[in-house]
């Protein structure tokens, strides 16, 4: 521990730290700009300067590790002028015109850092050298006349994400903010993750959709967990006016620590999908607007008895919902098929039951591994946010093998990759078993063996392709290997909330075999292709769901239902993490939950309902261990 | 003892600024007990007394040399000059000719605009005031407060014109200052 | 060749010159002719130094020997009997009393005259640089097989540090203290690297041992590996030297060859191997932090220190970085010990320095002299006098980031301790003198220019600052500076200083703060006039915010 002072004040610290974190530890203010406490520190804007006793110059605190005994002053007359003057020159390089800015009246940390200081004018005035704005990207505009060059952009496009797509072209003052060999970002190697807009200070990184919508003092916050994939990503919703503004996601959330990708954060807002206000009942042959009453009425009277009867639910309800919907469907209705609509991995789970324990890895593993298998999983395409905790690892020494039997864009990023046929995991796992334990003629399958031996702690990812053809031999492969390896192990799933599905027993394979009626629990999904043609010879189709799709189309009954922000749930992630998102929206008027539709549909057809939905979850031995958040 | 005399001016600005100023509403009764209010472009008087004023308040940058001869004389005129709003002590919105030029400007207002015909021409009348770079007040003059804000909020006016009144120099600060 | 043993100088203030000293230096000159002795005697007029009711002077050196009221006709008997004969001519001596000028200096070097004396130079333009077997001819490798065999590591730096070397790129920190810190550092891989970015303006010094002498730089890293624990070195050259690298690369080439780089050298189990990396044009990759992220691969930007490289260099390992210069004097120093180095020199500063000579002066080029030399004797002795008898008005040492000074430094010895006690920087030792017709804003403007052009950019003082004093200066120089630009140069060079990341945007600012210390009349003139007092500058009206 390391004794310093700072102010007057005394204060410990463990050895490593610097004194920026000495002091923000010890309650005391001094201004930032260009550092952020996820990022490394850069040590560029010099605003964080304070006086050390005994230093030729002022020093900055963000970079200037604390040590033993030293004595710190972070106003004295020198930092003050300090502060005044590096914020007076980076007013004057390029064009701040807060007038107008989207950040301005709080939202600006440079507008703030100088309210802070007193600034009431500029002493020196701007060049007024005009900066191009960039707005060819489908989400982000960049006005490199905001920009202050802190660099918090290009350090977390590389840092948090992996995909160092921004980056700095010149120097010194004809230094420019550029995406790739300076290409409009619209045409970069950007992939739209966001976090640059996040993490910029100023308004030089733009968010489309949601500028001039609503500062920090207009919007309502609603923390929650997305509904995109099963990677389970904590996530800030921002609503104004019962309306979305905008998606972000925070800095001190577990796992994603603040990280989202593009369907996280952009596409909910660009939904445009008709919805559904009001319940819909076919009459003469068309589908004509009804109360609840009477297409609940409709219900019972189709689904009555019959039990040829194919009920499937969608993976983006929460627990709470898809609990109730096999309550009603498999125990009360005894309906022929209830099952999910994501693709099933019913192998899996057996596995695991077989095997009496869970034996996947939490997906922190990821953060800290020196090496990566990744099997029939692109997580550049899927599971975004799982990708960047492995691309970002990358150029420091962890190493990556990628093995798909198709094109996969995390090979471009890989050590060795290696080729393999959808269907024969089981034989691959075999041979790279052999070549670990005896050695291998293959060249790709010796230097896998190599490279994963010399690791110390590996990481084993597999994706839904291998989870579907998961036969218990593979599986037996798989678990030895990660044992003789001392390796974690992470097998991706489906949709956000396929871990309870399967945990629920929803995982029997949907094949469309002459149903007399089907139910159908959309919810906000959309539904596939390949499942409208299978609904199109069900003589009754009842669908749940808040957007009007082909599928709804050809239902005979619709109730209409709450999207993603208007509900809320418990959901369980890939990896175990049981996490809640709460309703950010109001519903409209005649549009009801799909748990509360659920409930009317039981009500009207007399079925006591046991609502202990966490239990239910818990019945099966789950593949990875479940936890509360 | 008699009243601190303020004058009032506006130069390249929309006059937001003086909207502010009347948005003190009917504290505007107690500032004339405070203080002899002078000249202003909205009320009769136009010009500061040739024989000086307590306090001179200029909104609105300088892009022309009228407006360097409107700070001119109000700098010589009174002892404190305030800066009013972000035109006069940033430069503001019009400071925005600045990338492009006078030149180019002029063209595209009098020549190349959607609403100019064949016969549009930038005018040339020698008594115009001739076009410069838009400038910030204290570039042309040297000024002794600033009132950021676009427009600076009518409290914060009213507290400054009420601070001076009363011999003191206001601190604009916290949650007085604003830039926008 | 000869060396230069007398001085002699004569007077050209004004009256001196109304009272014929013209004709005086004319008969002097054509008379060291006649004599022959015009290798061995320096001539040259010096005009801040005379005595009213003696001018003009003839002023002898080392023998500080003044001769006043000289005539044309007094010179054949001067030059006869003093320089030829060696017996000075009383009967013309005066005293040194009432001598205006500076003369300390005169009486501090009575005996002998600063020399030339090549340590780091030594075998440059005397060898093939091109052929190994020439170097080893010339006590080459020598003092690598002494270290190898009969030294610990630890004796090593002891001895770089007893010689008290000090870094030649313009820190001026002890090399062997640096040594030890990484030879304590405990690390598993550790790196030698060799900074020959040598980008400071003027200066020309490292490029004659790269192209001259490279297998000094060799023997020296592999010396410098041994006392530290590397086995591995890089030397980092700037891209635009392309004869340099050349030679290098031959140079490693042969050594490997003859098993001098490689595994087991000597047969003594140690192993040491190098690279080149070229640089890109970049000034700022001659800072040792730069000049190792620029070796990783990433932008040539200074990191934040602490940690300093001796703990966390290249790849995060303790690392040494050594100015070529500094490594030049490593294996002489080994060969001849430490007690040999610091006899020459000062106590401060021991050894020699190679300085290059630039500017309005009659000769140009490099010499390597002891350190303590003072810029008068550089002047007079090895450059022959101001251009064309003109008076010494300003000059840079150092380099850019190093000090402008007035004549009236010019007789400080040029030593770390010094040049630092009299608030001045030393730098690289590149010396550029500059004559009356040189304008201190138009110097300060050109300097201002470089340093905005090569600032990496990471800092905000450093990258706004440098371009905005550059404008500052452009409009003074045009005519349209005010005395609150004046204001705003002397904060800008303070706060660059203060506030800067690195050694570029803390000197930048020097230049700012001299002229306006030194020269502040001159830079006045600009702005309250609009005159620009020898001419140089265009005054011509046009604003800085409209250029670039």
């Amino acid at each position: 521990m390391i004794k310093l002072t700072i102010d007057g004040k005394t204060i410990e610290v463990q050895e490593g730290k610097t004194v920026l974190e000495a002091a923000e530890a010890a309650g005391l203010y001094v201004p930032t700009l260009c550092h952020h406490p996820k990022l490394t520190p850069y040590g560029g804007c010099r605003l964080c300067m304070v006086d050390v006793e005994g230093a030729r110059t002022l020093q900055p605190s963000c970079t200037l590790p604390a040590t033993d005994g030293m004595v710190v002053n972070t106003h004295s007359e020198k930092v003050l002028n300090a502060r005044k003057f590096v914020l007076t020159l980076i007013f004057s390089e390029r064009n701040h015109f807060c007038m107008y800015c989207q950040v301005s009246d709080g939202d600006c940390e440079l507008q703030n850092r100088a309210y802070d200081e007193g600034m009431t004018h500029w002493e020196l005035q701007p060049n007024w050298q005009p900066f191009e704005v960039d707005a060819s990207h489908d989400f982000i505009v960049l006005d490199n006349n905001r920009c202050i060059l802190c660099r918090r952009c290009t350090r977390a496009c590389g840092e948090l994400v992996g995909n160092y797509t921004l980056g700095f072209e010149e120097r010194g003052a004809d230094s420019l903010l550029v995406a790739d060999y300076n290409v409009p970002l619209g045409e970069s190697t950007c992939i739209s993750c966001g976090t640059c807009v996040q993490i910029c200070p100023t308004g030089a990184l733009i968010d489309r959709q949601s500028a001039y919508q609503g500062k920090e003092t207009d919007v309502e916050h609603n923390i929650g967990v997305c509904v995109e994939c099963s990677v389970g990503c904590q996530r800030d919703v921002l609503t104004r006016d019962n309306r979305l503004v905008r998606i972000e996601g925070k800095w001190d959330a577990p796992l994603n620590n603040g990280l989202l990708c593009d369907k996280g954060r952009f596409f909910p807002l660009e939904d445009d999908r008709p919805r559904l206000l009001t319940p819909l009942v076919r009459k003469d042959g068309n589908l004509k607007a009804a109360t609840w009453e009477e297409a609940l009425n409709t219900i019972a009277k189709g689904l009555g008895q019959d039990n040829d009867l194919a009920a499937l639910a969608s993976t983006r309800l929460p627990s709470e919902d898809l609990a109730l919907f096999k309550s009603i469907f498999a125990d009360h209705l005894n309906a022929k098929m209830v099952t999910s609509l994501d693709d099933a991995t019913p192998d899996l789970a057996a596995y695991a039951e077989k095997l009496g324990k869970p034996f996947e890895s939490s997906l922190e593993a990821l953060k800290d591994t020196d090496l990566v298998f990744s099997l029939e999983l692109d997580l550049v395409d899927e599971h975004q946010v799982a990708g960047f905790f492995v691309k970002r690892q990358l150029m420091e020494s962890t190493k990556l093998i990628v093995a798909d039997s198709k094109e996969n864009r995390l090979a471009d990023h890989a050590n060795l990759v290696m080729q393999l046929e959808a269907g024969n995991e089981a034989d691959f796992l075999a041979s790279l078993s052999t070549a670990v334990v005896n050695g291998s003629a293959d060249e790709d399958f010796a230097q896998a063996a190599s490279l994963l031996k010399s690791a110390q702690k590996p990481c084993i990812v597999l994706g839904k392709t291998f989870a579907r053809n998961a036969n218990e031999q593979a599986m037996d492969t798989l678990l030895a290997l990660a044992e003789t390896l001392n390796a974690a192990l992470i097998i991706v799933k489906g949709n956000a909330n396929s871990m309870a599905a399967s945990q629920l027993g929803l995982d029997k394979p949907f094949k469309k075999n002459g149903y007399q009626s089907a139910f159908i629990m959309l919810g906000d999904e959309d539904p596939s292709q390949k499942l409208v043609k299978a609904l199109e010879e069900v003589p009754f189709v009842v669908a749940q769901a808040a957007y009007s799709s082909q599928l709804t189309g050809n239902a005979d009954v619709v109730l209409p239902v709450t999207m993603w922000a208007e509900q809320s749930g418990t959901y369980l992630s890939m990896d175990g993490r049981l996490q809640t998102i709460g309703a950010a929206l109001e519903a409209p008027e005649d549009v009801l939950t799909s748990h509360e539709a659920l409930l009317k549909i039981a009500e009207m057809l007399s079925i006591e309902i046991d609502q202990d939905w966490k239990s239910r979850l818990m019945e099966r031995v789950p593949t990875v261990a479940i936890k509360e958040n | 003892m008699t009243k601190p005399k303020v004058a009032t001016d506006w130069m390249c600005g929309c006059a937001g600024c003086h909207m502010s100023i009347l948005d003190i509403d009917e504290r505007i009764l107690k500032v004339v007990e405070l203080v002899d209010l002078r000249s202003s472009p909205i009320t009769d008087l136009k010009e500061p007394d040739k024989d000086g004023v307590t306090v001179g308040i200029l909104e609105g940058g300088i892009n022309n040399t009228h407006n360097e001869h409107v700070a001119k004389r109000m700098r010589e005129r009174c002892k404190i000059l305030i800066a009013l709003g972000d035109c006069a002590v940033f430069g503001g919105v019009p400071a925005m000719r600045n990338f492009c030029g006078v030149d180019a400007a002029l063209k595209r207002a009098y020549i190349e605009a959607e609403s100019n015909d064949e016969d549009g021409k930038i005018p040339s009348n020698p008594e115009l005031a001739e076009m410069t770079r838009v400038r910030a007040v204290h570039e042309v003059v040297p000024v002794d407060l600033h009132i950021p804000g676009c427009p600076p909020d009518a409290d914060v006016i009213f507290y400054a014109l009420v601070e001076l009144a009363e011999g003191r120099i206001p601190e604009i600060k916290d949650d007085k200052l604003h830039w926008h | 060749m000869k060396a230069t043993r007398s001085m002699v100088l004569v007077s050209s203030d004004p009256e001196s010159m109304d009272r014929g000293a013209l004709e005086v230096f004319n008969r002097l000159q054509k008379q060291i002719l006649a004599y022959g002795l015009q290798e061995e005697i320096t001539l040259s007029m010096i005009s801040d130094v005379s005595k009213k009711s003696a001018n003009p002077l003839v002023l002898v050196y080392p023998d500080a020997v003044i001769y006043g009221s000289v005539t044309a006709d007094d010179v054949p008997l001067i030059v006869e009997e003093h320089l030829y004969k060696g017996r000075v001519v009383e009967h013309k001596q005066i005293s040194p009393y009432d001598l205006t000028g500076k003369i300390a200096w005169l009486t501090a070097r009575k005996g002998t005259l600063p020399a030339e004396y090549r340590i780091v130079l030594k075998n440059v333009g005397l060898i093939d640089p091109e052929n190994i077997d020439e170097y080893i001819i010339n006590e080459g490798y020598e003092a690598l097989g002494t270290v190898l065999k009969e030294m610990t590591p630890e004796e090593v730096y002891t001895e770089i540090k007893n010689s008290g070397l000090r870094g030649r790129g313009g820190a001026g920190f002890p090399t062997g203290l640096k040594w030890q810190f990484v030879a304590g550092t405990k690390s598993e891989k550790k790196y030698v690297i060799c900074n020959a970015d040598e980008s400071e303006p003027g200066t020309f010094k490292d490029r004659l041992v790269l192209e001259g002498d490279p297998h000094a730089i060799i023997e020296a890293m592999s010396i410098a590996a041994y006392a530290v624990g590397a086995d591995e070195g890089f030397v980092y050259i700037r891209g635009e030297y392309g004869l340099a690298i050349t030679r290098m690369a031959k140079a490693i080439e042969q050594a490997r060859e003859y098993g001098l780089l490689g595994e087991d050298i000597f047969g003594t189990g140690f192993s040491f191997d190098l690279h080149i990396h070229a640089g890109a044009g970049a000034y700022i990759c001659g800072e040792e932090t730069a000049l190792i992220e620029s070796i990783e691969g990433n932008r040539g930007e200074p990191r934040a220190r602490p940690p300093y490289p001796t703990t966390a260099g290249l790849w995060q390992k303790p690392t040494v970085v050594n100015n070529v210069e500094t490594l030049a004097n490593i294996p002489a120093i080994i060969r001849n010990g430490a007690e040999w180095y610091k006899a020459i020199g000062t106590p401060s500063s021991p050894g020699t320095k190679v300085y290059t000579i630039l500017g309005n002066v009659n000769v140009t080029g490099l010499i390597e002299v002891p350190m303590g030399i003072t810029l008068r004797e550089v002047i007079s002795i090895y450059a022959r006098g101001m251009k064309n008898g003109a008076r010494l008005k300003i000059a840079q040492t150092g380099g850019s980031s190093g000090s402008i000074i007035p004549a009236s430094l010019q007789d400080t010895p040029m030593d770390f301790d010094s040049y630092s006690k009299a608030g001045v920087s030393l730098g690289s030792g590149a010396l550029l003198i500059g004559d009356e017709n040189v304008c201190a804003v138009d110097l300060a403007k050109v300097l201002l220019n470089f340093f905005r052009f090569e600032s990496c950019g990471k800092c905000n003082p450093c990258r706004i600052g440098n371009k905005r004093a550059y404008q500052i200066l452009w409009n003074i120089s045009e005519g349209v500076g005010t005395m609150q630009d004046l204001t705003d140069l002397s904060q800008l060079s303070d706060q660059l200083y203060e506030l800067s990341n690195c050694g570029l945007g803390q000197t930048a600012g020097s230049p700012l703060h001299d002229i306006l210390a030194h020269f502040r009349a001159e830079v006045e003139a600009h702005v309250k006039l609009k005159v620009c007092p020898t001419g140089v500058c265009q005054m011509s009206g046009r604003r800085a915010y409209q250029i670039d």
